[in-house]
């Protein structure tokens, strides 16, 4: 080590001697030549100067004369002392001496003096032997060769320079390789450490260049030498250029966070929130710019750390450390700030920062933001680096996050009136829809009212028929309420009678104890018997008469044999006619069909009925019944018009009694007979002939009486032939009743079928068929007439539109495409483009499978489109569409 | 036409502010409607023309009716949702569906659609009509849904009046409609009956956007025309609420006159056809 250092020291001690020496030659040698230049300069001033007066006899030619004349002893004293160390050198310059003294005070003076007296041939003769330049030849000769020998000194001292230095370098590379070796040696003998210290500065600085991450690394050093310093110089370097990357990292966090924040109140909470670690701030706040009308403030906009209350909430410009740091637009550094000026707490308690830090924010020159931080220890000089960086950073952003706010706010204003406006649209839409609707509710319920005004007189009529007919129907009711009693009464004496006999007859058998002959037993039990058989078939009768009044009779229509029927009677009533004496025939007309339809069982009843009352009523001559086809004049008396079913007419006549003309009418009401006393005299009933009306009327025929009292009476019966049940009309009438009592249910929408039905939509409507093929037409307009529909044909699209010309109340065109002469497409053009019907509605008629046809036919104007084939409901379908009014929509 | 009523847009005095108010609580508390956070506008105007037209003097003896006869809320009901809407509004809105969307959507082995807010139906049939004219009947489940029953029922029925219909055949045919529309209608008198369009695959069911969750997870969300009578906070939660139902690359669309301009920011959606206002979410 010792020897290195030695070494080491007299290397040191050589490169100072070197580097005197090189100033020396440097030095002297620029000093030599100086003066030996000075020296012949000063000759050479004399040489002309003493020249130039002698030709011009000019005074001012001696000045730079005698100036050399003065200095030039002086230039030779001091060079003649520097070459003191230069013995020969010294002697040239010696010899040198006397000549410029000769020189001077031979030639220059003497000819200054000959011209100052005038004595030319004088000086011609010396300036002619040329003496003078001589010495002054000689001279500069010497002068060269001093020069000369001068350089060839330089130059030897400069190569002993030279050899001196190359040995120095040998000695330093010699020296290089000793301490390298020692170094060497001493680190692979002795020890790592120096090593691993190099390799530690060599992996750091590897580190640092290659991967540019971590400049916090330092150098570890654990030796107490040079590489030491090496490392902390080297470390001392990181630690600049860390806080140099630092400023820059922390730039480009902050820059980042910028990033799709769209609110200026986010935008310093973010800033704050990554600002006020690195600046190891314990509490910071954010005042934005606020224009006021014409004050400029500048309000709190977010707080790290902070309660709301611990914060002012703005400031004015000027106001404060705040307003002043806005208005001069410099940071205000404050220490040691008063202990209570406020104070951070945590959970545990509360500290007082006592640093201070105040920045203004500026952009274009402009104060967009104060930025306060307070921090428990002193801010650090990168800190105020960072923030100076950031200002222009943190203003931009400002601004451009306020113009993209403001931006958004009108975006967002202006969507707002948007939807208003939409929502308003589709509000008048839908009021208007509602308007249309109660307009057309209006419309209904006025072509409702007109109908029910029409309808209200028809049921004032009919109302006031009804009540006619209520009148009547309370008439008969009272009428029928006494013939019910009338009823009950003779019901009740015509069972009494009967009962009576049987009674009293039965009583008197029982107490027979003998006192009655057999005969007259027998006659007794003959009149109880045939009492019993009366009451029987009366009560039978009144049966049948009820059941018909409380409609339970049921009517079996079914083919009755009309050829049948002469027998019948005959095999039942002949016994009577023979016991009687009468003759009894019937007789069939030749056009009576031979079978109708009706309730053989009823019919016969009626006709046993008839005859047994005819039989009854009749002591001599003959019954007759007649069966034939009703008369038609008869028929539409009795049944009404328009009957087409054949009617029969069955008459049954006889020689009997006959019936008074003021009781033809009342005979047919139960239990009437023509007196009183006939009862007796006829037996029988007397609701005979109740019944048979009834079953009549239930046949759905009629019952009529001719009479001649005394001469015999024509009972004739008209009985229709009626395949389908006709209702019989008293229970008709029943049910008509019942429809009317029921309440009606009250229908939401008035029922308006005859108004708005389909047919309204068709009926009238006027339709232009344009088509050539005839089937197609003959096929279109059979389908349209029949749903009332006009329609009028043209067999290509010229006639169309020359139809269309002439007559414009078409209501829809139905437009086919492939035609002679002009097809669709061309005559649709020309409806709508040359006649300019925009509206009228026209659907083309198109092939199926036609590409592309679709679209022309849109472009040719055409509303609508159907595809042949097509079906016939579908056709109506779109014919609704378009005969339909539309409402407007927007 | 005039508009007397409506046009006379004198601003609400204070207390008209209060007793709207207080109709809006009173009936989200008793029947559970809200529509405390529609847009104040348009209600006002909803609802005093409600209680003109019941020749009502004042908006608290509207709220009294109400409170106590349901007739008067169902037809104020009726006048809240303005159920405007037509069969293929805004045709190049579904002429875009046809072309951009449809082709994307082919490929899935499913395909959910939601009609929220769909009112009396019309948009619906429409798309019924479009998917099964691109013949994704099959595979394709329509799901539509509205807060008002009323609409619903008419909804249900798929029957039009004749009197719109020329324009609906207009709106198809700009759509891109491929058939003649009279083969997707039979008629009667008064209306057009578009039965059986995907009848099994068309559900209607009764669905609040404001108080009801999602229910499934959809390709398409229509919600056209419905938010704009929502105030902004409400459009955002409509607005995540739609995007938790969709399907990753699904598709939502809005009214020609909506924007996402509202939506609350973290739904990551792409614009897929901004002039139509179809959304696409990111996958
Ligand atoms: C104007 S219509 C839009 C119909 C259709 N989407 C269109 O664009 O043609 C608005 C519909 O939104 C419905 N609506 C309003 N508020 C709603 C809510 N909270 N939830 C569900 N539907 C609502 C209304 O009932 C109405 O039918």
């Amino acid at each position: 080590m010792i020897c290195l250092v030695l070494a080491l020291l007299i290397v040191m001690n050589r490169m100072t001697a070197l580097q005197k020496e090189v100033d020396f030659v440097s030095q002297h040698d620029l000093e030599v030549h100086d003066l030996a230049n000075q020296i012949q300069k000063n000759m050479l001033d004399m040489e002309t100067g003493m020249r130039g007066y002698v030709i011009t006899g000019d005074e001012q030619y001696l000045e730079p004369y005698n100036q050399a004349n003065r200095s030039w002893l002086d230039n030779y004293n001091k060079l003649h002392s520097l070459l003191a160390k230069n013995g020969s050198q010294q002697r040239t310059l010696e010899e040198m001496k006397p000549l410029i003294i000769n020189w001077v005070s031979n030639y220059g003076e003497a000819a200054i003096q000959q011209k100052k007296a005038g004595n030319i041939a004088a000086l011609n003769k010396q300036f002619n032997n040329h003496k003078e330049e001589k010495v002054m030849e000689q001279l500069r000769t010497q002068f060269t060769s001093f020069l000369t020998k001068e350089k060839k000194l330089t130059n030897e001292r400069i190569n002993e320079l030279r050899q001196n230095n190359t040995n120095l370098k040998i000695t330093l590379y010699a020296l290089v390789v000793v301490v390298t070796v020692i170094t060497l040696a001493t680190a692979f003998f002795l020890s790592h450490s120096i090593v691993n210290t190099i390799r530690e500065v060599v992996k750091t600085i590897h580190s640092i260049t290659e991967s540019k991450v971590d400049l916090t690394t330092r150098i570890h050093v654990k030796t107490k030498d040079e590489t030491r310093e090496l490392a902390e110089a080297m470390n001392s370097l990181l630690s600049s250029l860390e806080k140099q990357s630092w400023i820059q990292k922390s730039v480009t966090e902050i820059s980042l966070i910028y990033q799709g924040i769209t609110d200026v109140t986010e935008l310093s909470r973010a800033f704050l929130t990554k600002l006020a670690p690195m600046l190891e701030a314990v509490y910071g706040v954010v005042y934005l710019r606020k224009d006021q009308d014409d004050d400029t403030v500048y309000v709190k906009a977010a707080g790290y750390a902070l309660a709301d209350d611990q914060t002012a909430a703005s400031f004015r410009l000027g106001e404060g450390v705040i307003g002043q740091a806005a208005a001069d637009k410099r940071i205000f550094l404050i220490d040691q700030l008063p202990e209570e000026h406020f104070k951070m707490t945590t959970g545990l308690g509360a500290s007082s920062p006592r640093n201070l830090l105040v920045a203004p924010i500026l952009y274009d020159g402009r104060v967009e933001a104060v930025v306060e931080f307070a921090a428990l220890q002193p801010f650090q000089s990168q800190h105020l680096t960072l923030l100076d960086v950031l200002q222009d950073k943190f203003g931009s952003a400002i601004t451009s996050v306020l113009g993209r706010m403001e931006v958004e706010r009108l975006l967002g204003e202006s969507q707002v009136l948007t939807e208003e406006l939409q929502t308003q649209s589709e509000e008048l839409q839908a009021q208007s829809e509602e308007l249309q609707m109660q307009q057309d509710q209006l419309q209904t319920t006025n072509e409702f009212l007109a109908m029910e005004k029409q309808s209200a007189e028809q049921r004032a009529v009919e109302l006031k028929k009804a009540k006619d007919e209520l009148e009547e129907y309370s008439r008969k009711l009272q009428e029928s309420s006494q013939y019910k009693s009338d009823f009950l009464a003779n019901m009740s004496h015509e069972l009494r009678t009967p009962l009576n006999s049987i009674i009293i007859l039965s009583q008197m058998l029982m107490e027979n104890d003998g006192e009655m002959d057999m005969d007259e037993v027998k006659e007794s039990a003959r009149v109880v018997h045939t009492a019993g058989g009366d009451l029987l078939r009366m009560i039978d009768d009144i049966l049948d008469l009820s059941k018909i009044e409380a409609g339970k009779i049921e009517i079996l229509t079914d083919e009755v044999n009309v050829t049948e029927l002469p027998q019948m009677l005959q095999n039942m009533f002949d016994p009577v006619a023979a016991k009687k004496n009468l003759a009894f025939e019937v007789v069939t007309a030749p056009d009576v069909p031979d079978v109708i339809a009706t309730d053989g069982q009823r019919l016969q009843q009626i006709l046993k009925n008839l005859l047994s009352n005819a039989f009854k009523f009749t002591e001599k001559g003959s019954v007759t019944v007649r069966i034939e086809l009703a008369e038609p004049e008869k028929t539409a008396e009795y049944l009404g018009t328009n009957r087409r079913e054949p009617v029969l007419a069955i008459s049954v006549t006889d020689t009997g009694i006959g019936i008074p003309h003021d009781k033809q009418e009342i005979i047919f009401d139960a239990f009437q007979q023509v007196d009183g006393t006939t009862n007796r005299q006829y037996g029988g009933t007397g609701l005979g002939l109740s019944i048979c009306r009834e079953f009549t009327h239930l046949l759905g025929g009629a019952l009529t009486v001719e009479s001649e009292p005394g001469e015999g009476s024509t009972f004739t019966l008209y009985i229709p032939s009626r395949l389908e049940s006709e209702k019989p009309e008293l229970l008709a009438r029943e049910e008509v009743a019942v429809s009317l009592s029921e309440p009606v249910e009250q229908e939401e929408v008035p029922p308006l079928e005859d108004t708005s039905s389909d047919e309204q939509i068709f009926k009238g409507k006027k339709v232009l068929l344009v088509e050539d093929d005839g089937r197609n037409v003959f096929a279109l307009v059979t389908a349209l007439e029949k749903k009332g529909v006009a329609v009028q044909v043209a067999e290509n699209g010229k006639v169309a539109v020359d139809m269309l010309q002439e007559q414009g109340d078409f209501d829809l065109v139905f437009m086919d495409i492939m035609m002679p002469v002009m097809g669709g497409y061309e005559a649709m053009k020309l409806i709508r483009e040359e006649l300019g019907m925009h509206e009228l509605p026209i659907i083309a008629l198109t092939a199926k499978g036609m590409k592309g046809e679709r679209d022309k036919c849109m472009d040719a104007g055409a509303s609508d489109y159907i595809m042949k084939p097509f079906n016939i409901n579908q056709l109506f379908s779109l014919m609704r569409v378009w005969l339909t009014e539309q409402v407007e929509s927007e | 036409m005039s508009f007397e009523e409506e046009t006379e847009t004198t601003p609400l005095n204070e207390l008209e502010q209060i007793e709207i108010n207080l109709l809006l609580e009173g009936l989200y508390q008793k029947y559970g409607y809200d529509f405390r956070s529609y847009v104040r506008t348009s209600l006002s105007r909803r609802i005093i023309h409600r209680m003109r037209a019941e020749r009502l003097p004042t908006i608290t003896a509207l709220l009294e009716k109400i409170l106590h006869d349901p007739a008067y809320l169902e037809r104020l009901l009726n006048d809240l949702s303005i159920r405007m809407t037509e069969m293929y509004r805004d045709p190049s809105f579904f002429a875009a569906f046809r072309n951009e969307v449809v082709p994307l959507l082919r490929d899935l082995p499913e395909i959910r659609i939601w009609h929220a807010g769909c009112a009396t139906g019309e948009e619906v049939y429409s798309m019924a009509i479009l998917i099964q004219e691109e013949g994704l009947a099959e595979k394709t489940k329509i799901y539509a849904t509205d807060i008002n029953e009323k609409a619903l029922r008419s909804a249900r029925k798929g029957a039009f009046p004749l009197e719109k219909m020329q324009q609906y055949t207009k709106n198809y045919l700009r759509a891109g409609g491929k058939k003649a529309f009279s083969e997707y209608y039979t008629t009667d008198h008064q209306f057009a009956y578009f039965h059986p369009i995907m009848e099994d695959n068309l559900t209607f069911a009764q669905h609040n956007l404001v108080t009801d969750g999602s229910f499934n997870e959809f390709h398409v969300i229509l919600c056209r025309n419905v938010m704009i009578y929502f105030n902004n906070d409400l459009q955002q939660k409509v607005h995540r609420l739609l995007y938790n139902s969709l399907a990753d690359g699904g598709f939502v669309g809005l009214g020609s006159k909506e924007s996402i301009l509202f939506m609350p920011p973290g739904l990551d959606y792409e614009e897929f056809n901004a002039t139509e206002r179809i959304y696409q979410k990111r996958k």
